[in-house]
């Protein structure tokens, strides 16, 4: 059977409450957009498999509960990851300003070699708008990081963004890819992955109809 | 009534379709997604022959009729550009027309043999769809028969409860009988009241002092809303912005909770209800606030008593202790309580702990959200409602049985999945989910582990320093 993927990586969705991290992902994994999602609690996981440079790669994406008082949990999820993205709503200052604690909160917990994307989502929303395109871009600058402004509503710039930061994560591994496999087959049973998904694939079962 | 009315009316059809309504209506405020009625498959194909003609008309007789019924179509002359077969007035008589009819006149006709062939195929499908027809009419009688019953066990509890267990609450709640009725499932209207007997105020909450944390509740939002940012506080410990983020979480939780229901939206019947207890209760516990998955909590409980009982049962249900480490995030707390659940875990299904060890899927990655909602968002509403009468009977303990309880019925399932499927599964249960199999797989679940009961379990687990590393690494503290 032809192999799944070629590389697995956890990516981490980081950000205050309501800025719209599952809709964004929701959006990149399933093409939906709902305007009242249920709330996180805890962490929710999806994923999905891209194909960056002839490469297959399966992220798993964990998608945090956003209050403040969740971090305490969320926060020890952060070593687990390889991708984070910081989401703020453009709409809303206040999550603008707290991009610095989810920052500082990254460089504590997450590996040194975590890769970061700044996304300010909601882009639709001009006329709310509270956070200038350029303060983003200026935060992310300083932070190098890449930016991207998305709305989860429109479908804009939320493959790019997720592409993005798959790509970002495959350059910083690519070096121990090799390892970085190895290191993935300790964690995942990658052989009952396979087997399990083929069983999945579901025919209709065809039904004899014609008897002319 | 209409069930009175319409077995009078004797007819089959009209009686299965009015309980059908029934079903409907009884079931579509908490059933999340309605399941698409069967209709049996197959048989639809041949509607052109009655049911209760038993014997299949031979050929010559549908010939006849065939050719009859499309001499009877020729007053309205066919379209020119189509030939016989494709006539619109003419609706062929499905498979029937199309094994027995004459081949156009462009090919050649059909040999005896094939023709013969046909008609055997033709009678064995029509007997086999039949017989399937018949399968499917009898399963439907069965479950009708069931919900019969059921109905008529929840209307006989719902006498038991009203007369006989509430009025003498204090003596029987804990007798074998009624714990046994307990377990079956609170009928609907007796819910609620069960639920605050069971949960009880020892904080001694008044319906007047639910009003008082309320006019505050609005006063904060008042201020709120006039001032934008600026809000004088009298209180000190919780800062003004996180006050202010409370209150605005608030707002954008409430509809986010259940909003398939379309209820608690803004502008929906229970909107306000619910910001009302959930406002009420940052004013009269500020030193919790608000967490989210508290909204869901106090939602179920709306939907099933009055707005105060619900204020009062809600503050006291969070003042569990287990709630209470849940909600405040008393990190170390929900560690013993993870480490209490493997121990049962791996006494109860021993194959899918190690393989949800190999898989690294620590218990927080689910528990945290059953716990925190108390299964009212990863299960349909009717069935968590079934866990929460047998939890307000057992206590956090039932919790955790229920937990291991959905685990063992999906063991098998879950044991070829890997880490990110798990997850998924998990987070997200399948909408499907039997109630009478779930409670089935609960009580299979043993409470005990080598003769320690889970109040022993998690005693012990307390007076260790250090909890079990293995337990859940992913939450140990760096």
């Amino acid at each position: 059977m032809a192999k799944q993927y070629d590389v697995l990586f956890r990516l981490l969705l980081l950000g205050d409450s309501g800025v719209g991290k599952t809709c964004l992902l929701c959006r990149f994994t399933d093409n939906e957009f709902h305007p009242s999602h249920i709330s996180t609690i805890g962490v929710d996981f999806k994923m999905k498999t891209l194909e960056i440079d002839g490469i297959k790669v399966r992220i798993q994406i964990w998608d945090t509960a956003g209050q403040e008082r969740y971090q305490t949990i969320t926060k020890q999820y952060y070593r687990r990851a390889q991708g984070i993205f910081l989401v703020y709503d453009i709409t809303s200052e206040r999550s603008f300003q707290h991009i610095m604690k989810w920052a500082s909160d990254v460089d504590e917990y997450a590996p040194d070699k975590v890769q970061k994307i700044l996304v300010g989502n909601k882009s639709d929303e001009e006329q709310k708008r509270q956070v200038a395109t350029a303060q983003g871009n200026k935060l992310a600058k300083a932070y190098g990081m890449d930016f991207f402004e998305t709305s989860a509503f429109t479908n804009h710039n939320i493959t790019e963004s997720f592409t993005r930061l798959a790509e970002l994560v495959l350059q910083a591994n690519k070096k121990d890819l090799d390892v970085l496999r190895v290191s993935i087959n300790d964690k995942l049973n990658l052989a009952a992955l396979e087997e399990e998904e083929g069983v999945c694939d579901s025919s209709s079962d065809a039904q004899k109809t014609c008897w002319c | 009534e209409s069930r009175l009315a319409s077995s009078q009316l004797g007819a089959d059809s009209l009686d299965i379709f009015i309980i059908l309504l029934n079903c409907i209506f009884d079931r579509g405020l908490f059933s999340r997604k309605q399941k698409e009625a069967q209709s049996a498959p197959g048989w639809k194909l041949f509607g052109k022959v009655p049911l209760r003609e038993s014997p299949p008309k031979d050929s010559k007789t549908i010939q006849q009729e065939y050719e009859a019924k499309t001499s009877k179509g020729g007053h309205s002359p066919p379209r020119p550009s189509q030939g016989r077969r494709k006539n619109l007035e003419f609706e062929p008589l499905s498979t029937t027309a199309l094994i027995l009819e004459d081949r156009p006149s462009n090919l050649p006709a059909k040999p005896e043999e094939e023709a013969q062939r046909h008609r055997q195929e033709y009678d064995e499908m029509v007997a086999e769809a039949k017989k399937r027809e018949l399968k499917e009419a009898q399963k439907k009688k069965q479950q009708m028969k069931e919900r019969f019953k059921q109905e008529d066990n929840i209307s006989s509890a719902m006498v038991v409860w009203n007369t006989e267990i509430l009025p003498n609450w204090d003596s029987m709640r804990g007798s074998r009988r009624v714990k046994d009725l307990w377990w079956q499932g609170l009928p609907p209207n007796v819910r609620g009241r069960v639920w605050s007997l069971a949960i009880g105020n020892e904080l001694n909450i008044t319906p007047e002092l639910y009003e008082i944390f309320l006019s505050r509740a609005k006063e904060r939002w008042g201020t709120f809303r006039d001032t934008g940012c600026e809000v004088e506080t009298e209180e000190s410990g919780t800062s003004v912005a996180d006050r202010e983020s409370s209150l605005d979480l608030i707002k954008l939780d409430i509809s986010r909770t259940f909003p398939s229901l379309f209820i608690f939206q803004k502008g929906g019947p229970y909107h306000d209800l619910l910001h009302s207890v959930l406002g009420a209760y940052t004013c009269y516990r500020p030193d919790v606030g608000y967490v989210q998955g508290m909204s869901f909590i106090a939602a179920v409980l709306i939907l099933n008593m009055e707005e105060a009982d619900a204020f009062i049962a809600f503050a006291n249900l969070l003042n569990k202790p287990c709630q209470m480490a849940f909600f405040r995030v008393d990190h170390e707390l929900m560690l013993k309580y993870f480490a209490a659940f493997q121990v049962f875990f791996e006494e109860n299904l021993p194959r899918l702990f190690s393989h949800f060890q190999s898989s690294n899927l620590t218990p927080d990655l689910y528990l945290i959200d059953w716990i925190f909602t108390l299964y009212s968002k990863s299960l349909p509403l009717d069935v968590a409602c079934r866990v929460w009468d047998v939890f307000c009977r057992d206590g956090e303990e039932f919790l955790f049985r229920t937990g291991l309880g959905i685990l063992r019925l999906y063991e098998e399932v879950l044991l070829c999945m890997d880490f990110i499927h798990i997850a998924q599964f998990l987070t997200r249960l399948p909408d499907d989910v039997s109630v009478d199999r779930l409670f089935g797989c609960i009580s299979c679940t043993q409470m005990t582990s080598n003769n320690r009961k889970w109040t022993q379990v998690f005693s012990a687990l307390m007076k260790d320093k250090e909890v079990d590393k293995s337990s859940s690494p992913s939450l140990k503290s760096s």
